[in-house]
């Protein structure tokens, strides 16, 4: 009768042991092959610097540290992810434009848009591209009453007087480097991506 | 001795007119008409109403009384090309250049003397008006009733049932004491009614006879299988995974309250095999101005050495760590812009009520059955695609069904597996 109850209590904890493999707040889980889950090459979004994790699975000692361990020394803060080296161009990637922060007079002389006017799948990405980047703030028709400018005072209403007057060059130097309380978005929007959104705003500025 | 000509006459009369004329234009008297402020406020709301308040400071200075502080004609200039005036080192232009941090007011030079006007008759008709009363917030709890309401309904019906059923078992019973005790005084019963009649309930025989034991030890088997199983199924699968960010960002307010699209952020999801999590400098694209006080956002400003006072950044930088919730195994290749980009899927269709979450959790499994799953249901999205014409017309061919992933290589197995 005793061995019995050992062996149901023996049973219980195993499956309390087996349920608890689940991930929670806080807590990954039991991972299956480990390895497999904390990548040897170096991984872009995950960094763990602490040399011992791991440590209790090491498949190589000669490294000098943990399974899990995954740091770029040679980088600053030992971070895996780069930027890209200063002054080099993507191959595909159109030139950069050699202008400043202030050059916006310049920009909106001189700049022009390098898809033909004629072209109207321009403006359907440009729609998207806008939706995506601008509407949240500058509103879906442009009225600047997107729901970020109730939090955010002063966002541009694109169909204001001061705007209607504006070049293409002038949005894509704008969504570029930013101007007056609009930060500069250039990081996020590729150049393609800056003159499609710039001609989709003279085609709302038109609508109005 | 002093002969005034008729054209000297003429001259002198013409320039008093003259003088009169442009001083009766020169000091230009606001409207009051209703029209005109009618058509001020519209132009308030479309060219003005971003920066200025008429009762509160936002960007620029709450407008109330302006046009009893300022002059007309210094408003007029002002509102056509306020830079023009600083730069003429006007004195009331420099203070106002100072005290707003250099901000520029953009120049409207495309308006008329009667366009500006009428946006003062606005703003001295809404001075006049007074401070608007403060309105009593509005609790929003009602909002959120629907489903409360059901739930608790469902409650309430539940509850309902059990007791009627508890009801039942006591009137069922009280019903068969009645009866035993009725056929106890019945005479002329045989030996074995009489047994049943006389049979009293033993708990104590009930729950060691074989019939009790046995079902409670299959049940137990049963229910420790069920949990072996189940937790068996755990190991690996990260879902519900829910780590705690270095900062507490929500997804609830950036993407659900405010409505700003995940892509705005995640700028590598059309374009990478990763969605990217985005650098410090979007977050300031707003909270240079947003919540500027939190405590939150004070380890953004930390992060990137920025100063909310000066409005200045500094060297001394260092990454902010966030903790990766969603890792596949280096077994299995994903990549973001194949499904987001060429599928149009949408992020909610992996990610689950990402607009709704406070703290960011796994929300599928990301097991291999999951993706296969989703590849056998899924059409591909071929409309508009020239990649798949041949391949929709091949399949046209021999089947009825639309295209599914699977009917083009979304089971093989190297296509996640290499």
């Amino acid at each position: 009768m005793k061995l019995k109850a050992f062996r149901y209590l023996g049973i219980i904890t195993i499956g309390a042991l087996v349920a608890s493999c689940a991930a929670g707040v806080d807590d990954t889980g039991l991972e299956y092959a480990p390895q497999m889950y904390h990548s040897t090459p170096y991984e872009p979004l995950t960094q763990i610097q602490n040399e011992d994790a791991g440590s209790w699975l090491d498949s190589n000692e000669e490294d000098g540290h943990g399974e899990f361990y995954n740091s770029n020394p040679y980088n600053q803060f030992k971070m895996n992810m780069r930027e890209p080296v200063a002054n080099t161009v993507r191959r595909g990637q159109l030139l950069p434009v050699r202008l400043g922060k202030d050059d916006l007079e310049v920009a909106a002389a001189t700049l022009a848009n390098p898809f033909p006017a004629e072209d109207e799948s321009v403006v359907k990405q440009g729609k998207v591209l806008y939706d995506s980047y601008c509407k949240h703030c500058h509103g879906e028709k442009g009225n600047g009453d997107g729901l970020v400018a109730e939090a955010y005072a002063g966002v541009a209403n694109l169909n204001g007087a001061a705007y209607l007057e504006i070049t293409e060059g002038h949005i894509f130097h704008v969504i570029t480097y930013g101007k007056g309380l609009m930060g500069a978005h250039g990081s996020q929007v590729s150049p393609e991506d800056r003159w499609r959104i710039a001609r989709y705003v003279k085609e709302l500025q038109k609508k109005n | 001795m002093f002969k005034t000509t008729p054209k000297l006459t003429k001259i002198f009369l013409g320039l008093v007119l003259g003088i009169f004329v442009s001083t009766s234009l020169n000091a230009q008297e606001i409207p009051t008409d209703e029209s005109v402020i009618a058509a001020g406020e519209s132009t308030f709301k479309v060219n003005c109403a971003t920066c200025h308040k008429i009762w509160e400071k936002r960007i620029g200075p709450a407008l109330n009384g302006v046009t009893e502080r300022r002059e007309v004609e210094w408003l007029i200039s002002w509102i056509k090309n306020s830079q023009a005036m600083i730069a003429a080192g006007d004195p009331i232009a420099l203070e106002l250049w100072e005290e707003y941090n250099q901000t520029v007011m953009t120049a409207y030079p495309s308006f008329s003397d009667d366009d500006v006007l009428a946006v003062l008759a606005y703003i001295q008709a809404e001075t006049a008006k007074g401070p608007p009363v403060e309105e009593v917030a509005v609790t929003t709890a009602g909002e959120g009733g629907g489903d409360a309401i059901s739930s608790s309904y469902l409650m309430a019906v539940i509850i309902i049932l059990v007791v009627v059923l508890a009801l039942a078992v006591v009137a069922l019973i009280i019903a068969a004491r009645t009866l035993v005790k009725h056929l106890k005084d019945v005479k002329g019963l045989d030996e074995a009614e009489q047994e049943i009649v006389s049979q009293e309930f033993n708990v104590a025989a009930f729950l060691k006879s074989n019939n009790f034991v046995g079902l409670v030890i299959f049940v137990f088997t049963i229910i420790v299988l069920k949990t072996l199983i189940d937790g068996a199924f755990t190991i690996g699968v990260q879902q519900g995974y829910q780590p705690t960010q270095p900062i507490a960002f929500s997804h609830e307010i950036h993407a659900g309250q405010y409505e700003i699209d995940c892509q705005y952020c995640h700028t590598g999801v059309n374009k990478s095999k990763s969605a990217n999590i985005p650098s410090p400098n979007i977050c300031m694209n707003c909270h240079t101005q947003v919540k500027t006080e939190s405590e939150e956002i004070a380890k953004i400003y930390a992060a990137i050495d920025y100063d909310p006072e000066t409005q200045t950044y500094g060297t001394d930088t260092k990454p902010i760590e966030w903790v990766r919730i969603h890792n596949l195994p280096d077994l299995a290749y994903f990549n973001h812009s194949q499904h987001v980009k060429v599928a149009g899927l949408e992020c909610e269709t992996c990610h689950g009520p990402i607009k709704e979450m406070e703290v960011v959790y796994q929300y599928s499994s990301l097991t291999m059955g999951w993706c296969i799953n989703c590849h056998r249901e899924t059409d591909v999205n071929t409309k508009g695609n020239e990649y798949y014409d041949k391949l929709v017309k091949l399949h046209s061919e021999q089947s009825k069904e639309p295209m599914k992933v699977e009917d083009i290589g979304g089971l093989e197995c190297a296509k996640c597996h290499y």
